[in-house]
């Protein structure tokens, strides 16, 4: 859908990814207004688990280091708690970036194995078949997109939290909720995909 | 002069689930504060922080399309929710749509394949900034006829309910990015004490929570320590989110850290429901909390 970034140059300060970061990724176009202070990544709450904080990752854009920046956990481990896209003093819409950047590693194909974009996957199984969340299929099919073994770790680990759900009528029991009307849902699903092919630059087939 | 404003309410998904008692207790202390609340017709997922990732950008846009497209058919009223995450997509995308006439194009044109149009606008508002900004405090004050004197509270807001817009014009302008005060006004209100809190706005950990939650614990343990430090009886939230990660990840944290959390989680509309005198399984739905909120299931009639 979505051009192709542009090779990686030996070059060390290539632009034409940060320019593909501009023109392709959602609030890119603010990103030459960084001004490498740091405030993000200091005001990140989960920094620590990130390969680098959302200001070294913006720089490696400008660096042109595409295959890094799309291999980073930084774009998967953002909590989406805003504090960096109110707090940034140029107004960076830093999470957005980051989010979209997350889906260009998906449609670009450099993810393999990583457990958000199998959460995703399930998530939006649920959100376009029903129209609806449904927590409990979610988290089902998400533990088992990791294989047998994953599914029992990560569903045994989380039986009690499940049992205490289900006791507490937090977990649905039964068929799942859906929209009435599934088919027009589905319809308006597969025209906006249909558009964004459309529209997206170079993206002619 | 009638005294009651009316929304379109989006419940959303979690409304179905985990965040069930949200809504039950929502819906209950509604009509108490002047606010009606008629459901939206066949209301989807708003796509939450994930649906862009595997639907795309636009089929994500759409799905919030398609609830604004209902509501705008439903009325001219203003749309209320109470779930964080629901109101950032939802209005996040409202205003994009207000913004931007190509995206506004786009959107109609896949709305047009369900049969729906959205070519007006509509305002969408957290359920706090309407209990802030149209109800007021001193309606909810005199809606108390229960105080919960003696109770303590810690008033923990979490991230997406005022982040990125309640310091703005659009969202209403109700309070800060960093240090909200509604919560504590709302827990001080039901004659409770709001106790000094410091990690208001500080993260669960959100959907990163769900899936890696080894990733996360440390944030949760971090909203727990300052509660436990304050004394409080009880956590206060609005997010369900929220409201579902600092609750059931405590026997993961009392595992890794050995500590021995057991400090109740609950949404501000429980503590509400309770302060109005209403039923305390019914309407402020004490009954769904994993972990009993023993001291205001006391206080309840």
């Amino acid at each position: 859908m979505t051009v192709a970034p542009p090779e990686q140059s030996a070059r060390k300060y290539d632009l034409g990814f940060a320019r593909w970061v501009r023109d392709n990724v959602n609030g890119g176009s603010k990103m030459s207004m960084c001004m490498q202070c740091g405030m993000c990544s200091g005001s990140c709450p989960i920094g620590t688990e990130m390969d680098q904080g959302p200001r070294k990752l913006f720089m490696m854009i400008r660096a042109g280091m595409k295959d890094e920046v799309f291999n980073s956990s930084t774009i998967w481990n953002c909590t989406s708690c805003y504090n960096c896209v109110v707090r940034c003093p140029r107004g960076v819409p830093v999470t957005y970036i980051i989010q979209d950047l997350a889906a260009k590693a998906v449609e670009l194909g450099y993810v393999k194995d990583v457990e958000n974009a199998r959460f995703a996957k399930a998530f939006w199984w649920s959100a376009s078949k029903y129209g609806r969340t449904d927590e409990r299929l979610v988290t089902t099919k998400y533990y088992y997109s990791g294989g047998l073994a994953d599914f029992f770790k990560k569903g045994l680990g989380n039986l009690k939290i499940a049992m205490g759900m289900v006791k507490t009528k937090r977990m649905h029991i039964g068929m799942p909720y859906k929209v009435k009307d599934t088919k027009g849902l589905q319809a308006i699903l597969a025209k906006a995909a249909e558009i964004d092919a459309r529209e997206s630059k170079g993206g002619a087939q | 002069m009638s005294d009651t404003k009316k929304f379109t309410y989006y419940p959303g998904c979690s409304s179905q689930g985990s965040g069930a008692h949200l809504d039950r207790s929502l819906r209950a202390i509604a009509p108490k504060l002047g606010i009606e609340m008629e459901e939206l017709e066949d209301w989807n997922c708003c796509g939450a922080s994930v649906g862009h990732i595997e639907g795309g950008r636009l089929a994500n846009t759409a799905l919030s399309g398609r609830n604004l497209a209902h509501a705008q058919a439903q009325g001219p009223q203003d749309i209320i929710t109470g779930c964080a995450a629901c109101y950032l997509n939802t209005y996040g995308v409202a205003e994009k749509i207000k913004a931007d006439v190509k995206l506004r194009e786009n959107v109609n044109e896949a709305l047009g394949a369900g049969g729906l149009k959205y070519d007006e606008d509509r305002n969408v508002r957290h359920a706090c900034e309407v209990i802030v900004n149209e109800v007021g405090l001193d309606k909810v004050k005199e809606a108390v006829t229960n105080p919960l004197t003696g109770l303590k509270v810690a008033g923990y807001v979490g991230c997406q309910t005022v982040r990125p817009f309640a310091e703005t014009e659009g969202g209403g302008a109700y309070d800060t990015f960093d240090s909200p005060e509604f919560l504590d006004n709302f827990i001080e209100a039901c004659g409770a004490e709001a106790v000094e809190y410091n990690p208001k706005t500080a993260c669960c950990g959100g959907s990163v929570a769900v899936m890696k939650p080894e990733k996360t614990l440390h944030l949760i343990k971090k909203i727990l320590d300052a509660a436990k430090e304050a004394e409080a009886d009880v956590i206060a939230t609005p997010c369900p989110l929220c409201q579902t990660n600092v609750e059931m990840y405590q026997d993961a944290i009392n595992k890794q850290y050995g500590t021995d959390f057991n400090i109740p989680v609950v949404f501000y509309s429980q503590i509400m429901a309770v302060a109005f005198g209403m039923d305390g399984k019914k309407d402020a739905a004490l009954d769904q909390n994993i972990i009993k909120a023993t001291k205001l299931e006391e206080k309840a009639k």
